[in-house]
């Protein structure tokens, strides 16, 4: 029997906040983002109140979460003026982190955010097309050329940023909000760096040119399969782990 | 100049100018700050001594306001961003200066910031997507600052284009429904019509290429001012 905690912390990745423990789900966001790097060793957080406010939860569940992420050794409460809580990121991140976290992914909850994902970097995709200056395609060729050579880390922050241009291309605030929110509810899964970054490169220079051609259809259609890609690896390996 | 005959659009252009000389006459005590703090301590640590500055200048339409250095500029950091919205009291923006974290975003290619190095000016970015401060459709007024000759950062002021749009709407309307504010590269700020909404590029007219041509009065197309806002009717 697995332990609980972790068990359910894993699986709120992928849940609304509403529909799990609430400090659990607070807890497992923050675990992601210590344990992918987002939040830098020794980096203070921010207070329990403001916490509270970004997870839309109260501070007594803020404060639940933080007692479980000092547990786990991950955040350390310091008292006195200059006090608060500061991040203690892990000396040497399992190299694998990701992958036990995608075991515990099921298919069908990545199918839903995939849908979800699809129908907002689709539509943005179409809106840049037909709003795109020749200032915004400059800035998507710029990102393009950030997967040229990437790995790592530096592959999804590409990634991400590729696909938060394309957003704000869209005109859009808020495909821009859902962008993000996104990118952050799957915690850097989607953008791991599992396929090749020249054929990734690729699709992100089809997908600019599609823009740049005020193609709105094709810009459309070729994220959509850029992200079904991203999608399938990420299947293909989930099914990889469970195979005994 | 004493002709007492307007032009269609006048009272437009003439807010429109005003409106903008505003919002840079504001930014001016802060530019005199940043490059005073800079020449006397370019540093990160020494940046908190233009707040006075910096919190001066917003209020009315100006939601947030700062300076960003260029990169290597400053002694203690690759990178330096000073910026506070208003509130009160008002808020200080902290974004990721580290480039080796997933959350770093590179400013030096946002438009507010590229425009004034390349040509030295000031320069008002938007209406586009601030997905780094503001979160909002923005438009961000930039003036360029230099250190010893040399380009070292923006001051700049961010304006929401809904609250933009507040104060120009009951001019703009007076003209009826085909007239728009744009910007140099043709994206409607404010229109009359739905069918060319605000961020929508006007494809009609080539507004980029008048804008290099000198942007003389024309058929459909008067610059407001001494702005980077064209007025079509």
């Amino acid at each position: 029997m697995r332990k609980g905690m972790s068990h359910s912390a894993r699986s709120a990745m992928f849940a609304p906040l509403g529909q799990v423990g609430r400090a659990e789900a607070v807890a497992a966001r923050l675990v992601d983002a210590i344990t992918l790097g987002l939040l830098a060793d020794q980096e203070q957080l921010p207070s329990e109140a403001d916490l509270a406010a970004q997870f839309g939860v109260s501070t007594v569940t803020v404060r639940e979460a933080l007692v479980a992420l000092r547990q786990q050794g991950l955040v350390e409460t310091r008292r006195g003026r200059s006090g608060g809580s500061f991040v203690r990121a892990p000396a040497h991140p399992p190299p694998d982190a990701w992958r036990a976290r995608l075991a515990e992914v099921s298919l069908s909850d990545l199918r839903d955010v995939g849908d979800h994902y699809l129908a907002i970097a689709g539509a943005a995709a179409k809106l840049a097309a037909e709003r795109s200056s020749p200032e915004d395609v400059a800035r998507l060729r710029l990102a393009t050329d950030d997967l040229r050579t990437a790995h790592g880390i530096d592959f999804t922050r590409a990634e991400r940023q590729f696909h938060l241009e394309v957003a704000a291309a869209a005109q859009s605030p808020r495909l821009t909000h859902e962008e993000v929110h996104l990118q952050s509810e799957l915690g850097g899964l989607l953008w791991l760096p599992l396929g090749s970054a020249t054929h990734a490169c690729e699709e992100h220079a089809a997908i600019t040119a599609a823009i740049s051609e005020a193609d709105g259809e094709l810009a459309r259609k070729l994220t959509e399969e850029h992200l079904l890609g991203a999608l399938d690896r990420l299947a293909d390996v989930h099914l990889g782990l469970l195979t005994p | 100049m004493n002709d007492t005959r307007t032009l269609a659009g006048d009272e437009v252009v003439e807010q429109v100018s005003a409106l903008v000389e505003g919002v840079f006459e504001r930014l001016k005590p802060l530019l005199a700050a940043a490059e005073s703090v800079l020449a006397d301590a370019p540093a990160a640590a020494a940046l908190h001594r233009i707040r006075p500055q910096v919190t001066e200048a917003l209020g009315g339409l100006i939601i947030g306001a700062g300076f960003v250095s260029a990169p290597n500029v400053l002694t203690d950091s690759e990178f330096g961003f000073e910026w506070w919205a208003a509130g009160s009291p008002p808020t200080q923006l902290f974004i990721s200066l580290d480039p080796a974290s997933e959350n770093f975003l590179d400013y030096t290619r946002q438009s507010w910031f590229t425009v004034p190095r390349d040509t030295g000016r000031r320069h008002i970015n938007g209406p586009y997507v601030d997905y780094l401060c503001t979160d909002e459709y923005t438009l961000t007024f930039t003036i360029p600052v230099s250190l010893g000759g040399s380009f070292a950062g923006v001051v700049g002021a961010d304006v929401y284009v809904r609250e933009f749009e507040r104060a120009v709407r009951p001019r703009l309307r007076s003209l009826g429904s085909g007239a728009a504010l744009l910007n140099a590269q043709g994206r409607v700020i404010v229109s009359n019509s739905v069918r060319q909404p605000t961020g929508s590029l006007v494809r009609e007219a080539d507004v980029p290429a008048w804008w290099s041509a000198g942007a003389e009065p024309g058929p459909g197309l008067r610059r407001c001012g001494d702005s980077p806002i064209v007025l079509t009717l």
